[in-house]
């Protein structure tokens, strides 16, 4: 029998098989092999079966059984191979970016390895992937990066640039980081800012999934009355992933992955894979975000060290300076009395003698040299007493109108006017009235700044228990965060510069003394600066 | 004659001011403490206190915070060592304020002004 397939012959030309193409030449002398790769599936050897089945040849019944057969486990063998090395390239892709997650501690790096791997064809290859992490206060999960093409050009574009380099995932990712990072990050903007969601939300997908610890797919959102559309209008798709990122039992975030280009469904093979590379990616960047805040506090911790040193010094040296001052005071002053007497003496004496007597020009020398000791030592105490803190009782309202009369021209230009309670018959306080004066100065000054557009500044004194309680209060803005720290923080602990510095020294200041000073800032506009003066003097 | 109190813990310096203010013609009391100031301005009448803000155990000031509080009308010229605080003082309470000298021209013409206004006031 003339067959039409070439099943019969050991070998063949390639003329004699249409199905045998470039590179398979040598299924021309195997046979066997021929047979099983190309002829099982050839119409002329299924001719051949059907001729051979008609000449009542008894295995013709029996053969097309074996050869379903055959076909039926040759597909499955297919699928299982194709399976195999899908999987192989995901265990190889995961390794992969197992590897830069477990060793990075840069978050851009983490989150562009993460997006890279979930948006890239090399990687997962969705089409669009969104990154949610929870804020610091641990309230709210906010809209961080978002990663793909925004419309068909844009995609056609990225992938063809992607599909010729031939870059490794980390490569990719090195790039987008470089080059993409913060350009997607405004891509995104409104998107982003549309995504917050309160923790306490517990009905929202996000905190179900974050809740179950699971991946949810979400399907046909605009239509689904059990789900909100909001989202998917933000969005744009009414299919997508809710990945939630835990590590730790730790609320990591959220990712949200859609394929809004090219509309493949989301397969539960996708939903599996993605699944497998969120913990990875929830440790990575739960420890890069701790990473972050640890050099963060670092940092802070290295110049709250140096300002401590400085001030540590800078108070050995006014210690230093102090102990200066007392001496050269206590000298100055056992000095200043007898010296006095002599010259005070001498002039008298001066007074009572004749032009004519001997002795008139060593009473002139005595009065002469006298008064220019006195005038070194006035200078010595002028300065020696600017050192140490002088405490006396004093009226602390005469002090008030002294020292906001120096500043009438200042509240002037500030269009602000001046209202002064002060209570009569207040006791006398116990303070050194330059430091008093400076920190009522200082203060004024604090709260003019806070009245950009004019108002009204009160000050009040009354008496309260032992002390003198002196109020200032301002109508203007409250006051900034770090000025407030300054007045709760040691004077070294401040970290800024500014007017917080001053009011954190005036604090020192009046503590040193045994007074006190505090503020009231209300949120919706205006500061009261309470001093509190010890009129008692065992509590100095 | 106007009569001064002259208020200093140094005997040789109330020697001095006493000499020297008799010279000019005052009727002179001299008080080595707060305490002897305070006895001398309750048993006789003065025309004027001149005291030094440094005493041994009471400040002038508290002193002169005494005497305003118990209603003595005198006025009072305060001494110091300190020249820095001159305008502060003269500012409340103190009628006059003068640094500590050998040369007591400075106090000498003080006492004649206060004393003068206090004439024209009618103290």
């Amino acid at each position: 029998m003339d067959w039409e397939c070439c099943w019969s012959r050991d070998q063949i030309e390639p003329e004699n098989c249409p199905y045998i193409g470039e590179g398979e030449e040598d299924l021309l002398v195997s046979q066997r092999r021929r047979i099983v790769e190309k002829c099982v599936e050839c119409p002329r050897f299924k001719n051949d079966l059907a001729r051979m089945k008609g000449s009542g040849y008894p295995l013709s019944d029996v053969l097309p059984y074996i050869l379903t057969e055959f076909q039926e486990q040759k597909a499955q063998m297919g699928a299982m191979l194709s399976f195999l090395n899908s999987k192989t390239r995901e265990i190889k892709f995961l390794r992969e970016v197992g590897l830069v997650l477990q060793t990075s501690l840069d978050l851009d790096e983490v989150l562009s390895i993460a997006m890279t791997a979930i948006t890239a064809g090399k990687g997962f290859g969705m089409n669009r992937a969104f990154l949610l992490m929870t804020d610091r206060e641990r309230r709210h999960i906010r809209g961080y990066l978002g990663v793909g093409p925004k419309d068909y050009e844009e995609a056609w574009r990225t992938w063809e640039d992607i599909g010729r380099s031939n870059f490794t995932l980390r490569q990719l990712a090195r790039d987008f980081q470089k080059t993409k990072l913060t350009s997607e990050k405004v891509k995104f903007h409104d998107i982003l800012n549309q995504l917050t969601v309160p923790l306490a939300d517990q009905g929202h997908i996000f905190n179900r999934a974050l809740q179950g610890k699971k991946p949810i797919l979400v399907e046909n959102a605009l239509n689904n009355p059990d789900l909100d559309r909001g989202l998917a209008r933000i969005l744009g798709v009414d299919t997508f992933l809710v990945m939630p990122l835990i590590s730790r039992n730790r609320r990591i975030g959220v990712i949200i992955a859609d394929n809004c280009i090219t509309h493949k469904p989301i397969t539960l093979q996708d939903m599996q894979s993605l699944e497998t590379f969120a913990f990875p990616v929830a440790f990575a960047l739960e420890r890069a975000s701790l990473y972050e805040r640890l050099q963060e506090e670092v940092a802070k911790q290295k110049a709250a060290n140096l300002k401590l040193r400085e001030q540590q010094e800078l108070i050995v040296k006014m210690e230093k300076m102090a102990l200066v001052g007392k001496i050269t005071s206590s000298i100055a002053h056992s000095i200043r009395n007898p010296l006095m007497v002599i010259g005070g003496f001498a002039r008298t004496l001066l007074k009572g003698s004749s032009d004519d007597d001997e002795k008139r020009s060593y009473l002139e020398s005595i009065v002469r040299e006298t008064r220019q000791l006195e005038d070194v030592l006035s200078e010595v105490l002028d300065y020696s007493e600017s050192l140490v803190p002088v405490t006396d009782f004093w009226d602390l309202n005469e002090l008030v109108g002294k020292a906001m009369g120096e500043l009438e021209e200042a509240l002037e230009q500030a269009a602000v006017t001046c209202r002064m309670e002060l209570a009569p018959e207040l006791p006398m306080v116990r303070i050194d009235y330059k430091q008093i004066s400076y920190c009522l100065k200082t203060i004024t000054a604090t709260a003019l700044s806070a009245m950009e557009h004019g108002g009204e500044l009160r000050i009040e004194s009354v008496q309260d228990g032992d002390g003198v309680l002196l109020r200032i209060s301002d109508d203007g803005k409250p006051l900034t965060k770090t000025a407030r720290e300054a007045l709760t923080a040691p004077f070294f602990q401040t970290q800024e510069l500014g007017e917080g510095v001053r009011l954190s020294l005036c604090k020192s200041i009046l503590e040193r003394q045994g007074n006190s000073l505090s503020l009231i800032s209300r949120p919706g506009g205006g500061n009261t600066y309470s001093i509190r003066l010890l009129t008692r003097k065992e509590n100095i | 004659m106007a009569k001064l109190l002259v208020v200093d813990d140094e005997a040789n310096i109330r020697l001095l001011y006493s000499q020297e203010l008799s010279d000019e013609g005052y009727q002179v009391v001299t008080a080595g403490s707060a305490l002897e100031a305070v006895e001398k301005l309750e048993s006789d009448s003065f025309d004027l206190a001149v005291i030094d803000i440094k005493l041994k155990n009471e400040s002038g000031i508290e002193l002169l915070q005494r005497i305003v509080k118990e209603r003595h009308t005198i006025p009072v010229i305060l001494c110091t060592a300190f020249s820095c605080y001159k305008d502060d003082f003269s500012a409340w309470l103190a009628d006059g304020y003068v640094v500590k000298s050998s040369d007591l021209q400075e106090l000498k013409d003080e006492i004649a002004r206060v004393l003068a206004k206090r004439h024209v006031k009618g103290r």
